[in-house]
């Protein structure tokens, strides 16, 4: 047991881990450029950073579930590798991560202990060992779970609580949670916090990954900025505020890949009216108004909802709540079918599951929303599509051998361009874009941005999804910030820029913002 | 197989959290099976005197040995998520090697039943390396090894082949306190695989590895080697039923294991067990066993030709399955 | 399942790029893995392509061809049909069931056609609306047709297959198999609507991607249940082709058809994990197939080498693909 510091500097007590200099690079691209943190025992150490900046793949590396690239490990004043999750356990390294790692038609009892030789003695389970120890950890966390109790059947809140006490079967020296209060809040999250403020005190080392300010405020003793994979900074959370952590986490200059600002003479029609949508758990009564010839960003962190209320605007996910007013038209239930009729379309956030067809070419990728144009009593008209192809190509400057090339050879810049040109020439009225340019080099990205501009200027409202700050301020012409499933504020023309966007984000406060209703 | 497509239904339900409690739907499924088997009973003995004899009642638990030992098998590997389609053709193979073998000669029977199930075990326990070596879903290899099993069966011998001594009876026909042997001692050996895999650590792997592969192997747990145990357990219990049809018919066929592929599969399904893998367990599959084996023996009492037993057969397999969609309906 | 895989995955080391024709031979692994098998064959008998055995082996061809282009469109889709085998023996003892003259024709071929459409679409219908994995729906129905069609001939069917169908089924007109005008005509309809025709640009785009198929607004259940009618029908045609070859139609009528329709598909080209593949190399597939099966005879080995040989086929071919996809990814 070690014991707390007394908050005075920085890293007191002992340094449980120490990461130097780790980097990672996953397919040629760089996620982490050498990030050196160091958790100490007793003190609860936050990890910000933004959509991307590398966060998931820093604690993957310190659960040993990937190796780094270079760099090393340091953990309880020694230099440690590990080849396994497995490994990274024995020196009580825990996760929490926001997916759990749990087993829904086992017990409780059975998930705490899976694999755990201690309660298995020669093989054979000691249920009521594990019952027993079971009930003292969860009553350890002041939960009251019954034990042989399904894990499926709990609460999300409770299931994490079954993480929690995974984890504290085994002495815990790292603990680490990954958004833990992405799925819980309000009485939850608070009985999570004295849980996690009681594992400090007896001087477990939290690492805290949370995109929720107030809570790191609420909660952490420091806090390490991350951006692009590279560290920003640390600092002891007493010594920062809210608006300095933003600007750490975004600061960034724009580049000049934007076309310019336009100016609206006149309010835009609007196009596509949403009240108070619902779907599943991730969106929970958003309204949103879209308008010809304007770009819309919807921003917001991961897992806000974002993907999930374009899908339900777009048929894709089912409808629970709430209506889509276009075309003069009301409606409470959506397909994809309807929605391309009504002139909408979508480009998808994961364009190789959901928006290519891999093993065809472009010519068929370009023309896929559009087979009525090239149907020519019943059969295809290859000509039509050779035309409607080889035009997308020129249009985009699709970077290929010919309308023939399969889409799986391109690179994903160009297989966005394709994508981009599917539905440009079917959408009508209302295009959503879903990340569309992830994955996209620097070159195709501003080609992308000049078809998004020309399709605006055509008339099209267009709805952009991103998680890359600099591109929502230099495209949008308003921007729509969501948060946990619920419309957080919007931001229009001036007031449009990083900071701003992060705070209703994360649900900072500062004073001097002024934010459109 | 490929991926199940992405299911509005399903993401509809699960996003929703709209799921009935697990375990209400295990207890309910055993329940539905135990009520089915009760009505069956009650119909039978009111239908068909000859049925409600307790000499039928015990034929019938007897002759359950077969269908019972491969359902068993075939339990514990689709709890994995996985299926073997070359039960079949591995129980026509080792019931001709066995009785081709053995030929008459009583003192041999312990060498070759000891070699049989090793060879079960081992062709078994090929059928999971394919699977982890190759990358190969476990339906693709299963059907390919079925199919290269069948053939080498029919390059041994395209007939009945050879002949075992009246003492091999035993497992099938013999008894032991009045009660048949094999039958008992199945039932015994359901029991302790039941116990295994609720009771031990590694049987608890079963189910993980069934139910989350993916975070199976994220806990450290050895998803490899709990792959090959199952075949080769599956393997195994071919074997055993390879024996029990040589035990009850004097001599091994080579097409005897033909319709033992689809057999096997019909118990567990009823049983309770999702095909995805992660829910269910042996017991409601031997409960499934009984129904089938009652089933079909009304059904022949009421002289309702076999072929139809085949037609119903099938169409519970599809009621079945289809009834319950599983929460695992879109796993990918 | 397939996550299962992905988690027992042999971590690969990043290795330097194959050498050309190395990836040439996997693009095409399972016309490689034939080619091979067919190399050592015409080897080991070289009287194989003998005039009389082209012949007989041009005769066997169609039945299983037709088969081979209706499993195609099942797998196109990601499916898989087990209940070819027994459509087609129910549907060449239909052709038995009558009179035994060639005015039951009138009766017997929408008879066929009907039932291998309504057990292609209760296949079908299993698979999208109730969500059963493809292999136990048809292999269900495959039971349940068999239990039937066995109930109603007793066992033993028996009867006479009418002359046309004979002379269709066995005979030849200037050297050429008449039934491989059945095939020729099935196989045309087929590369019309699945290269030519927008429903088979749909059939692609939901092999390749069932959810992007969805998000652009295709009907993914109603192609695929048109993919397991055809097959059902494609099967029932073949069932009577098959009637006209045997012209004695008993109980082991169009067995093992099942598997060595996928067998075939496979070494085609057609992937089994869907979206890929096309006429062309189903009919090859069903060539080699036949031309191996024949082979084993020839060169003197028992006929049962033929399943082992199929097993292996299936087996290997399945992985060359599966490691062909993983290095995609």
């Amino acid at each position: 047991m070690r014991t707390r510091g007394d908050g005075n500097g920085l890293l007191q007590g002992n340094g449980v881990l120490e990461l130097m200099d780790i980097r990672k690079s996953f397919g040629g691209i760089d996620v982490l450029k050498g990030i050196s943190i160091k958790a100490a025992a007793g003190r609860i150490h936050a990890l910000v950073g933004e959509n991307g900046a590398g966060k998931s793949t820093l604690i993957k590396v310190t659960a040993g579930v990937v190796q780094p690239d270079s760099g090393s490990i340091g953990f309880d004043g020694a230099e440690r590798r590990w080849r396994s999750p497995g490994e990274a356990k024995s020196f009580g390294i825990h996760v929490i991560y926001q997916e759990f790692v749990q087993f829904p038609d086992l017990s409780v009892a059975e998930n705490i202990f899976l694999g755990d030789k201690r309660v298995s003695p020669g093989g054979l389970l000691n249920r009521r060992v594990m019952l027993q120890q079971a009930r003292e950890l969860l009553a350890k966390l002041g939960v009251e779970i019954d034990p042989s109790v399904l894990v499926g059947e709990l609460s999300v809140a409770d299931q994490q609580m079954v993480e929690i006490a995974k984890a504290l079967s085994h002495e815990v020296k790292l603990l680490i949670l990954d958004e833990p209060t992405a799925v819980i809040s309000g009485r939850e999250a608070e009985l999570l916090f004295v849980k996690l403020r009681q594992l400090r005190d007896e001087g477990v080392a939290i690492i805290y990954v949370s995109h929720r300010l107030e809570e790191i405020f609420e909660l952490c003793d420091d806090v390490t900025v991350i951006k692009d994979g590279e560290p920003i900074g640390t600092r002891l959370v007493a010594e920062v505020d809210q608006a300095t952590l933003v600007s750490m986490m975004v600061g960034r200059r724009l580049a000049d890949l934007y076309p310019p600002r336009r100016r609206f003479d006149k309010p835009p029609v609007t196009v596509l009216n949403a009240s108070d949508i619902s779907s599943g758990a991730r969106v929970k009564g958003c309204s949103l108004q879209l308008r010809q010839g304007e770009i819309t960003a919807l921003a917001g962190m991961i897992g806000s909802g974002r993907t999930e209320l374009a899908m339900a605007l777009f048929g894709g996910l089912p409808l629970d709540g709430g209506s889509i007013e276009i075309d003069g038209s009301s409606f409470h239930r959506m397909t994809p079918a309807k929605a391309i009729a009504l002139g909408i379309g979508l480009l998808t956030e994961d364009r190789k599951n959901e928006g290519l067809a891999m093993q065809l070419d472009v010519a068929a990728n370009v023309t896929a929303a559009s087979l009525e144009d090239v149907t020519r009593n019943g059969l295809l008209d290859k000509a039509a599509e050779a035309r409607i192809a080889e035009t997308a190509i020129a249009d985009y400057r699709i970077a290929c051998r010919g309308a023939s090339m399969p889409v799986a050879q391109m690179s994903g810049g160009n297989q966005q361009k394709v994508l981009l040109a599917r539905w440009a020439r079917k959408a009508r009225r209302v295009l959503i874009l879903d990340e569309p340019t992830r994955g996209v080099d620097v070159g195709a990205k501003a080609d992308i941005y000049r078809m998004m501009q020309d399709a605006a200027n055509r008339g099209l409202a267009i709805l952009m999804i991103s998680s890359e700050l600099p591109e929502v301020v230099g495209m949008a012409d308003r921007v729509v910030v969501m948060r946990d499933g619920l419309i957080a504020g919007e931001l229009q023309g001036a007031d449009i820029d990083e900071r701003a966007i992060m705070t209703l984000a994360t649900r900072a406060h500062d004073a001097g913002l002024k934010v459109a209703a | 197989m490929s991926a199940a497509t992405l299911n509005p239904a399903a993401a509809k339900a699960s996003a929703k959290g709209l799921r009935r409690p697990a375990s209400l739907q295990g207890h309910e499924r055993l329940a539905t099976v135990v009520v089915l088997l009760l009505t069956l009973l009650l119909v039978g003995a009111l239908v068909s005197d000859r049925f409600r004899s307790l000499g039928n009642l015990q034929n019938v638990y007897e002759q359950s040995v077969g269908l019972a030992l491969i359902s068993l098998g075939q339990t514990v590997v689709i709890l994995t998520g996985g299926i073997d389609l070359s039960v079949g053709s591995l129980i026509s193979l080792l019931s001709v090697l066995t009785s081709g073998l053995i030929d008459g000669h009583p003192e041999r029977i312990t060498d070759v039943v000891a070699g049989i199930l090793l060879l079960g075990l081992a062709v078994g326990g090929l059928n999971g390396l394919l699977t982890i070596w190759l990358g190969v879903h476990p339906l693709i290899v299963t059907l390919g090894t079925g199919a290269a099993l069948q053939g080498l069966t029919l390059l041994y011998s395209s007939d009945s082949a050879g002949s075992v001594p009246p003492s091999f009876e035993f497992f099938a026909y013999g008894r032991v306190l009045g009660m048949p042997a094999g039958a008992t001692l199945t039932l015994l050996v359901f029991l302790v695989v039941a116990f295994l895999l609720r009771g031990t650590r590694q049987g608890r792997y079963v189910f993980a590895v069934g139910g989350d592969p993916n975070a199976a192997t994220l806990l450290g747990l050895p998803t490899r080697r709990v792959l090959v145990s199952v075949y080769a357990f599956s393997g195994l219990c071919a074997a055993t039923t390879a024996l029990y049809v040589v035990s009850r018919f004097g001599v091994g066929q080579p097409y005897t294991g033909a319709n033992y592929t689809l057999a096997s599969i019909t118990p567990v399904v009823i049983g309770g067990t999702l095909l995805a893998g992660g829910k269910g367990g042996v017991m409601g599959t031997l409960l499934g066993v009984y129904l089938m084996a009652l089933l079909n023996n009304l059904l022949n009492f009421l002289d309702i030709s076999s072929h139809y037993q085949l037609v119903i057969q099938g169409v519970i397999v599809i009621v079945a399955v289809s009834a319950f969609t599983g929460r695992r309906a879109r796993r990918s | 399942m397939d996550s299962i895989l992905a988690a027992t995955a042999v971590r690969s080391q990043v290795s330097p790029a194959p050498a050309r024709w190395l990836a040439v031979a996997r693009r095409h692994a399972g016309i490689c893995v034939a080619v091979l098998f067919l190399a050592a064959a015409s080897v080991a008998a070289p009287s194989l392509f003998k005039a009389g055995n082209l012949a007989n082996m041009a005769l066997q061809f169609a039945p299983l061809g037709i088969v081979v282009v209706g499993q195609m469109l099942v797998i196109l889709v990601r499916g898989l049909d087990l209940s070819v085998s027994s459509v087609m023996a129910t549907s060449a003892v239909m052709a038995t069931a009558f009179s035994g003259r060639d005015a039951d024709l009138v009766w017997i071929v929408p008879l066929a056609i009907g039932l291998g459409a309504m057990v292609g679409a209760t296949n079908g219908l299993l698979v999208t609306k109730r969500n059963v994995s493809p292999f136990l729906a048809t292999l269900a129905t495959m039971i349940v047709l068999q239990g039937a069609r066995n109930a109603w001939t007793q066992g033993a069917p028996s009867g006479n297959v009418p002359p046309l169908l004979r002379a269709l089924g066995a005979g030849m007109t200037a050297g050429i198999p008449n039934n491989a005008v059945a095939l020729l005509v099935i196989a045309a309809l087929t590369f019309v609507l699945l290269h030519l025709s927008t429903f088979g640009r749909r059939v692609y785009l939901v092999g390749g991607s069932p959810n992007a198929a969805r998000l652009v607004g295709i009907a993914v259940d109603r192609v695929t249940i048109t993919a397991y009618v055809m097959s059902g029908i494609f099967a029932a045609i073949a069932g009577l082709v098959l009637a006209g070859y045997v012209s004695v139609v008993d109980n082991w009528v169009g067995k093992n058809f099942e598997l060595d329709s996928i067998v075939a598909a496979v070494m085609g080209g057609i992937a089994l994990s869907g979206g890929k593949g096309g006429v062309g190399g189903a009919l090859m597939g069903a060539a080699i197939l036949v031309v191996l099966s024949n082979a084993v005879v020839i060169v003197g080995l028992p006929i049962h080498v033929q399943l082992v040989m199929k097993g292996f086929i299936i087996v290997l071919a399945a992985a060359l693909y599966a490691a062909k996809s993983r290095r995609a990814r």
